[in-house]
């Protein structure tokens, strides 16, 4: 019997192979594009919050000079009775050298060339407020020994305006993308409806409901959707393997890869729902035209 | 029961019934005879629910929804629309998987149905590998498998030699007597309705222009 409408449209998809091909390889296209764009949108947002969090002002010490226990407690005390300040940490030259070796691990020559007395001890501050980093940094500038005070705000702006832009970019593609594959598994379920007009015109006529005859056709076309979901999703899993080494020294520091399994099946989840319903309406939309006229 | 009331119907000003008033009893057997284009299938299809009459009024027992409806109807079409990737089986159990039956009353129901028509020993064919009698049997096996109320065949031997038309009319007239259907039956065979001593009704340009219990074909 072929009354299971899951089976009917598996029947379908092998009978009509360079159908199948196309409404794959456009929807395969589209989910890839959008796996990528989100990809890059979720890495850069994570690069951003990174820096967001990062202790926001640093303060180098002369590279001559040890500060005493003491003075880092008298400029930590001075710095907590603004009320600002969420964070504060000092990094001797010790801890810069760790700090160093662990970046360039990999680099048995850095290593060899640089020593503690080489690097500056500083101060990390991070505020309450964004806001209030001029304050502080103004503060840290009047300390003795400080040699020089940097800003993460800078590379934050910058930042945020680079991941605002990769969204904009990547809705506006993927949202054309999206439309563009829907129209085309709709002219692809619609040309299997017209073939099928007379199948159809019997089923009504033998007292089939609408939903009858439209969930072989609903099918087909979420099953476009999942395979293309998982090929796409496959392959931007692949790229990004392939691509961890690079992306691993480029990112130096920024503890971002290799994702985590939660996110990568959570990528997998979303593109299999969207692939499901663009095929699953563009076929539901081909049907109930026909059905309606 | 099936009553109408000065039915018309009209595609693009042109008039395909017209003022048609008749009553059809249940267990009744039929033929609506006419030229083509006297009005035969639209009153079927009508009486399908597949148009709306523009006037008059159209009576009939079943069910308000259309789909429910048409389950308790059996169709059998000049030409046979059986679905070529199904087989005989299949094709049979057709308005049954539509009617979600489960599968084990299926079978029962199917089997009848073929034994009844004379196929069961074609069940496994396939459309393209029968003959067009047996087609049309299959057809027949199709519109009784649901055990239908009423069964109205537009033109069933239109496409089938005399002899093979006699067959069916005989399988119709079998179903009819034993599973006491109503069968409303359109035909152009002069000779099926002359030898049959059955009600026919008459139709021209939409029009009912003799309706007699024992009738005789008339153009």
């Amino acid at each position: 019997m072929k009354n299971n409408p899951l089976s009917v449209a598996v029947h379908r998809i092998r009978r009509a192979p360079y159908q199948t091909l196309a409404a794959v390889a456009i929807m395969t296209m589209t989910l890839f594009i959008a796996s990528i764009f989100f990809l890059v949108a979720a890495g850069s947002q994570a690069v951003l919050k990174y820096f967001e969090t990062r202790p926001q002002v640093n303060a180098f010490f002369k590279q001559e000079i040890v500060p005493t226990p003491q003075a880092v407690d008298l400029i930590k005390a001075q710095l907590d009775s603004t009320g600002l300040i969420q964070s504060f940490k000092y990094v001797s030259k010790e801890d810069a050298l760790q700090i160093y070796r662990d970046l360039n691990k990999s680099d048995p020559l850095l290593l060899e060339a640089v020593t503690a007395s080489m690097l500056p001890a500083s101060i990390e501050v991070s505020t309450k407020n964004p806001k209030d980093l001029t304050i502080i940094a103004d503060q840290l500038k009047t300390q003795p020994g400080i040699e020089d005070v940097r800003f993460a705000r800078d590379i934050v702006d910058t930042l945020a305006k680079w991941t605002g832009s990769v969204r904009v970019i990547g809705f506006s593609l993927v949202g054309a993308n999206v439309f563009i594959t829907f129209t085309i598994i709709l002219l692809i379920i619609g040309i299997k409806v017209a073939n099928r007009r007379d199948e159809i015109s019997l089923y009504q006529l033998l007292g089939a409901t609408g939903g009858y005859i439209s969930a072989p056709f609903v099918w087909e076309g979420i099953l476009y959707g999942l395979t293309g979901g998982l090929i796409a999703w496959t392959a931007s899993f692949l790229i990004l393997l392939y691509s961890m080494g690079f992306l691993v020294s480029f990112l130096a520091g920024i503890p971002l890869l290799p994702p985590p399994l939660w996110f990568m099946f959570s990528l997998l989840g979303g593109e299999l729902l969207l692939g499901s319903l663009i095929g699953g309406f563009g076929g539901l939309l081909a049907v109930q035209r026909f059905l309606k006229a | 029961m099936i009553t109408a009331q000065h039915l018309s119907k009209k595609f693009g000003g042109i008039s395909a019934l017209d003022d048609v008033s008749t009553t059809i009893e249940s267990g009744e057997f039929v033929f609506l005879t006419g030229p083509s284009g006297s009005g035969k299938t639209t009153l079927m299809r009508l009486i399908m629910r597949e148009l709306k009459p523009d006037a008059g009024k159209l009576i009939l027992t079943g069910p308000a929804k259309i789909h429910e409806y048409r389950r308790t109807i059996g169709m059998v079409f000049q030409d046979f629309k059986l679905l070529a990737d199904r087989n005989v089986w299949e094709n049979v159990a057709l308005p049954l998987e539509i009617a979600g039956i489960k599968p084990a009353d299926v079978e029962t129901a199917v089997k009848k149905a073929l034994e009844l028509v004379d196929l069961t020993a074609r069940a496994d064919l396939f459309p393209a590998q029968l003959s067009g009698g047996e087609l049309q049997r299959v057809a027949i096996a199709r519109a009784v498998v649901t055990r239908p109320k009423l069964i109205l065949a537009d033109e069933p031997t239109g496409n089938l030699d005399p002899k093979t038309a006699r067959s069916i009319l005989k399988l119709l007239s079998t179903i009819h007597s034993q599973l006491q259907t109503t069968v409303i039956m359109a035909t152009h065979n002069a000779g099926l309705v002359d030898h049959s001593d059955k009600r026919v009704i008459s139709l021209q340009a939409g029009r009912i222009v003799k309706d007699t219990p024992k009738g005789k074909y008339e153009e």
